[in-house]
């Protein structure tokens, strides 16, 4: 019985698609609410710098080694941008837009160079195709999985840890962070895990739904549950609850219409969004509307 | 909670199956529609054949629909070309490989030393483009077919043993056609390298100003070379081709003006796809038969007669 259920294509689509939505609302939340949801584009781009030298030095195209070569690639993308950012002379948006073409031009370049035949081009890494994630499986004990769904749950699993230990730290450091480092929590330092965690996600997401619809799972569900809620815990249960929802419905209307599964799945989240964005109680165009008129 | 949720995806699986349940002929499905032809052809009736890729698809950047998701699934069969055409498709289908038979046309039917290689791409695998060689593909499609409908075999056989011959009547009318073309305009130029093993096959030279794979941009220093070439030989027609941005092809016709030398667009050929379904151009014949007529009307020459063999599609698709 179990068994089948993960060799079901549809029900591992539907999967898959869950556990990425999880996982990115659960990083994004913190990016959104930083105002650095698009460090989440600067990794997913600059990742491919982080493949191609690990695949040089290794001959890995996929694994832990390339995952923890993304994850560093990732602090690395954050570490110089902040380097380049701390000289004041390049406001931080400029210096995110600095520094990930730079790394992302020099692993195709690199690409191009030394990898001409082997299949990692950037197509490849930046557009992933979920609807054909049951067909990559690996054995977990005698249970037959797809791959997606395990590297995924680990990642997602390691997500809820990390915001589940550190929730407090995370809360203050987000908020108030120099009272967060003056109580030394250091910021900082919770800030690269965050990181590390999202481009270890997007890394993981890439084969599932790749890098340009992973940054819509990553920004979007956490932007439309700040509309929704003022209060951080239920942002991040609201993010992954739209974030699921979306991936869930993406795939019957992606069936209803005959397109890309993994498109839907994102434009779905966008469509969310848009409802909140109307409808929601507080922050929606009506919901204000209301408070004006009742004001009056 | 979990039953209930088993139940729910297993609703959504039948609603995604609620289409054509009543066809119980096994099914094949192939990328290219290119590949498509040839097994129908020989599958007559006996088999449901399907391609993913449909008319004006570039199968170098072709991403999958949901419905093609179900196609691959409920497959009895696949057949592609290989040869990395497919692009990261290719992976997928190989994998695929483990759960139900899935072949690779071009590597089955070829020898790779036979074949054209390219500093880019290890192999060029547009070999529809030569009929000489694609009809060398009809015995592996065939066996192919016959697992899958044993019970068909001496007739799919049969079939087989035809179309090839129709095909290698075919490929000596391309031959006669573009041999009328005088020498010195015998030169088809194109924005997309497709055309490499038609041009080795019928003596025609063939220039095309982007690298084999549609990704490329066509530098600007090719476009210069381009627009030389069509002056110093006097080239009456560059061709468009249905995959592809026009533009490209439009800068060297501008760059030939300002030389003082008058091309012209001519009709537009068909490259990585075919035409619609249910039209002439929708079949391979039709496809090679088009390419042809218009390169040889393009570079004046004139076609050859239409052989006896080939009447027969020829009542069928334009009577």
């Amino acid at each position: 019985m179990i068994a089948s259920f993960f060799l079901q294509p549809v029900a591992m689509i539907l999967l898959t698609g869950a556990l990425v939505a999880a996982a990115g609302a659960l990083v994004g939340t913190f990016l959104v609410l930083q105002r650095n949801s698009m460090l989440s584009d600067a990794i997913s781009h600059s990742i491919v710098f982080g493949i191609v030298v690990v695949w040089l030095l290794t001959h890995a195209q996929s694994g832990p080694v390339q995952i923890l070569g993304a994850a560093l690639t990732g602090v690395l993308t954050v570490f110089l941008t902040e380097l380049v950012a701390g000289t004041r002379r390049v406001k931080r948006d400029a210096a995110i837009g600095l520094v990930f073409p730079a790394l992302f031009a020099a692993g195709v370049l690199l690409l191009n160079l030394y990898a001409r035949d082997v299949h990692i081009d950037t197509h490849t890494v930046l557009l992933g195709e979920i609807g054909f994630v049951w067909l990559d499986t690996m054995m977990l004990g005698s249970l037959e999985l797809p791959q997606a769904v395990v590297w995924m749950s680990v990642v997602t699993l390691a997500n809820l840890i990390y915001v589940l230990m550190f929730y407090k730290e995370l809360k203050l450091a987000t908020f108030d962070p120099q009272l967060a480092a003056a109580l030394g929590f250091a910021p900082t330092a919770l800030f690269y895990v965050l990181l590390a965690l999202t481009s270890t996600t997007a890394v993981a997401a890439f084969d599932a739904v790749g890098a340009v619809l992973f940054i819509a799972f990553v920004i979007v569900p956490p932007a439309t549950a700040y509309l929704l809620t003022d209060r951080l815990s239920l942002m991040l249960v609201y993010s992954v609850l739209i974030g699921v929802a979306s991936s869930l419905s993406g795939y019957p209307v992606a069936v209803m219409f005959d397109v890309s599964v993994g498109g839907t799945m994102a434009a779905m989240t966008g469509v969310f969004f848009l409802l909140a964005f109307l409808l929601g109680p507080r922050h929606g165009l009506l919901g204000r509307e209301w408070q004006r008129r009742r004001g009056e | 909670m979990k039953a209930r949720y088993l139940l729910l995806l297993s609703l959504l699986t039948l609603t995604a199956c609620g289409a054509d349940t009543a066809d119980e002929r096994p099914k094949v499905v192939t990328t290219i529609a290119m590949i498509s032809d040839v097994a129908r052809n020989v599958a007559g009736d006996c088999v449901q054949v399907t391609p993913l890729m449909g008319p004006g698809v570039d199968p170098h950047l072709y991403e999958a629909r949901a419905s093609d998701i179900k196609r691959l699934r409920d497959a009895d069969a696949i057949l592609y070309a290989g040869f990395s055409l497919e692009g990261q498709m290719a992976n997928v289908l190989e994998k695929l490989g483990s759960r139900k038979p899935s072949l690779a046309v071009g590597p089955a039917s070829f020898d790779e030393s036979d074949l054209i290689s390219h500093e880019d791409y290890a192999i060029d695998p547009h070999l529809w483009m030569d009929v000489g060689r694609w009809l060398q593909i009809v015995p592996s499609v065939t066996e192919q077919l016959v697992d899958i409908a044993p019970e068909c075999e001496q007739a799919m056989r049969q079939r087989a043993e035809q179309y090839r011959e129709e095909l290698a009547a075919l490929d000596g009318w391309i031959q006669e056609s573009i041999a009328s073309i005088p020498e010195r305009q015998r030169i088809l130029i194109t924005a997309h390298d497709a055309f490499g093993y038609y041009g080795l096959a019928y003596d025609i030279d063939v220039k095309g100003i982007q690298g084999i794979s549609t990704d490329s941009e066509a530098a600007i220093a090719d476009i210069r070379d381009m627009v030389t070439t069509v002056v110093e030989r006097n080239v009456p027609a560059v061709f468009i081709e249905s995959t592809i941005n026009p533009r490209t092809i439009e800068s060297v016709i501008d760059g030939a003006g300002e030389r003082g030398h008058s091309v012209r667009i001519g009709g537009e050929l068909f490259s990585d796809a075919m035409g619609e379904e249910g039209t002439a151009g929708g079949t391979y014949i039709g496809m090679l038969r088009s390419n042809t007529v218009e390169i040889v009307e393009g570079l004046g020459g004139e076609t050859a007669s239409w052989p006896a063999t080939l009447d027969g599609w020829k009542q069928r698709w334009e009577p």
